[in-house]
């Protein structure tokens, strides 16, 4: 655990730069500026920084080329993309690509301060993150994120679209208290104040399709009023 | 393409048209002649004569229809087209306007040479910061409704009983239900209602809004009634209620985004409730209408294509 991170802000509104530099500052963290992905590369040869938070639409580089390229020369330093509301191919495309998460504009200054913290805490320098890799495992459980498949015991076990987005974003994000609102996001692209029922029952279905039982759980935790979190250890398959 | 087509529908009228002007000109031999022909000939000949009329004036309907139908269509872009550049010139502004008083908030906790910012400025920053949350939630609702009408959709079956059924408990559970007189009645006899194609979460959405807007806009003590039955194509749902219904001069904009009533200006909510409802429906292939008596209630009906298949 790294007590105080240093960060590359990416974003080339500079309304934004000047003014959440100076509060993710102030909440200990130490931050470097880029105005797009080519001046990003440039600064990351020179000082590799723990976490790049990264804005999509860009001049020069856009952060979808910034996050291809990092990756490609498997560099794996964690990103945090900052995409649009209801564009649900920029938040798929983000996390498909191998972006660790995702946070639509405008956001709560202090959520991305959580989210900042909860990436780093999870990532381990010089290894692929579990959002950058394609094949995760968890005990018997295993997902093929690339051919959109779940095993479990070798055996396949089917998904709808929606459930197998939910177990996708649990498993890349184990360990973490994920609220339903953010769940609903993740499935919808957008949340709405009823909506979190969907989301409770899309979990109860894949726990039917883990056989995962709720009051005992191997894999997916209810955390009462709030969410859920994938408690068991999830690992890259090579 | 176009012409070409003319030019071979009109040839014969106008070759008769050419030969008419110069029989007429040269005074040539232009007598009479008597078409001979049985009485069934000559109704078969009618008959023919008025189809290809109909036809024609169908064929017309049909071009006009298109033409009118694209024009909405083009009106629907535009606003879909607007409603996303709005959010795409508002997101960066507002990040910046939120990043800046969350600096501004967490430096007078930190207190540099000495001094607190006192209790009024504080709650000067919390206000403005509220009513920024608000507007990125106005930004943020009106995008949706533009994503909800291009959105990829997967449907799947849906049981119809089974989300109605939840949208009415939960529906119960709302502020005030408690004091209204609910009825529910979802035929289970002969059969129960059909499956049908669709999103569940967004169906859920739909009827959830209905009910809301029915507990919203009625008094202690007055009637909500939701039905479900079929006939044999359609399935059709009712909320209605007994409520303060609305104004002739209001009905015609309901369904307009951030519209808002008189008698809903005293009432929570984001004047987006029915537009979701109509574009909800709309994907579905549905549609949904409404009658309403001012001071005496409201039915709002949905009614939907069954699934071919669906009745099992």
């Amino acid at each position: 655990m790294i007590d105080k991170p240093n960060i590359l802000l990416v974003d080339d509104e500079s309304a934004i730069t000047d003014n959440l530099a100076p509060f993710l500052e102030r909440s200990g963290i130490t931050v470097t500026v880029a105005a797009n992905g080519e001046q990003a590369l440039k600064v990351i040869e020179e000082n590799t920084p723990d976490l790049i938070v990264t804005d999509i639409l860009m001049p020069v580089m856009d952060g979808r080329e910034l996050l291809r390229r990092l990756r490609q020369k498997e560099n794996w330093i964690p990103i945090i993309m900052l995409t649009q509301v209801g564009e649900p191919s920029e938040r798929v495309m983000a996390l498909e690509e191998g972006a660790d998460d995702y946070l639509n504009k405008p956001f709560d200054p202090h959520e991305l301060v959580a989210r900042i913290r909860a990436v780093i805490r999870r990532s381990q320098p010089g290894r692929p993150t579990l959002a950058a890799s394609w094949r995760l495992t968890s005990q018997s459980l295993a997902l093929d994120r690339r051919a959109r498949r779940v095993y479990r015991d070798a055996r396949e076990i089917y998904l709808t679209p929606k459930a197998l987005l939910l177990l996708e974003y649990l498993m890349t994000h184990p360990d973490e208290l994920v609220t339903r609102e953010r769940l609903l996001d993740v499935v919808w692209g957008w949340d709405y104040p009823i909506g979190t029922r969907a989301v409770d029952t899309r979990i109860a279905e894949l726990r039917r399709s883990l056989e995962d039982d709720a009051s005992d759980p191997t894999y997916i935790e209810t955390v009462s009023g709030m969410g859920y979190r994938f408690i068991s250890e999830v690992k890259v398959i090579a | 393409m176009m012409w070409r087509r003319r030019l071979i529908i009109a040839g014969p009228s106008l070759a008769g048209l050419a030969a008419n002007l110069l029989i007429g000109l040269t005074q040539l031999d232009n007598r009479i002649i008597y078409l001979r022909s049985d009485v069934g000939t000559f109704v078969l000949f009618w008959g023919v004569f008025f189809s290809l009329i109909v036809w024609g004036v169908f064929k017309l309907q049909k071009l006009a229809d298109r033409m009118s139908l694209k024009i909405l269509f083009e009106a629907r872009e535009d606003r879909r087209r607007f409603l996303r550049r709005l959010d795409h010139e508002l997101k960066n502004p507002l990040t910046a306007i939120l990043a800046g008083l969350a600096n501004l908030s967490i430096s007078e906790h930190q207190p540099t040479n000495g001094r607190h910012l006192s209790k009024e400025r504080r709650n000067t920053i919390k206000s403005v910061e509220q009513q920024v949350q608000r507007l990125s939630t106005l930004v943020g609702d009106l995008r949706k409704l533009a994503d909800l009408e291009i959105r990829h959709m997967e449907f799947s079956s849906v049981n119809l009983t089974e989300v109605i059924e939840e949208a009415y408990s939960v529906a119960k559970t709302l502020n005030g239900a408690e004091n209204r007189n609910w009825s529910y009645s979802i035929p289970r006899a002969p059969w129960p209602l059909p499956v049908i194609w669709g999103d569940r979460d967004l169906l859920f959405l739909a009827f959830h809004n209905l009910l809301d807007n029915a507990v919203k806009f009625t008094r202690p003590g007055d009637m909500i009634e939701l039905r479900a039955f079929e006939d044999n194509q359609m399935v059709f749902i009712e909320v209605a209620d007994s409520g303060l219904g609305i104004p002739d001069q209001e009905i015609p904009h309901i369904w307009e985004e951030l519209y808002r009533g008189e008698a809903a200006r005293s009432i929570p909510g984001s004047g987006l409730g029915l537009s979701l409802v109509a574009a909800i429906i709309k994907r579905h292939n549905g549609q949904v209408s409404i009658s309403t008596r001012n001071r005496q209630g409201t039915k709002f009906t949905i009614k939907m294509p069954i699934k071919e298949g669906g009745r099992k």
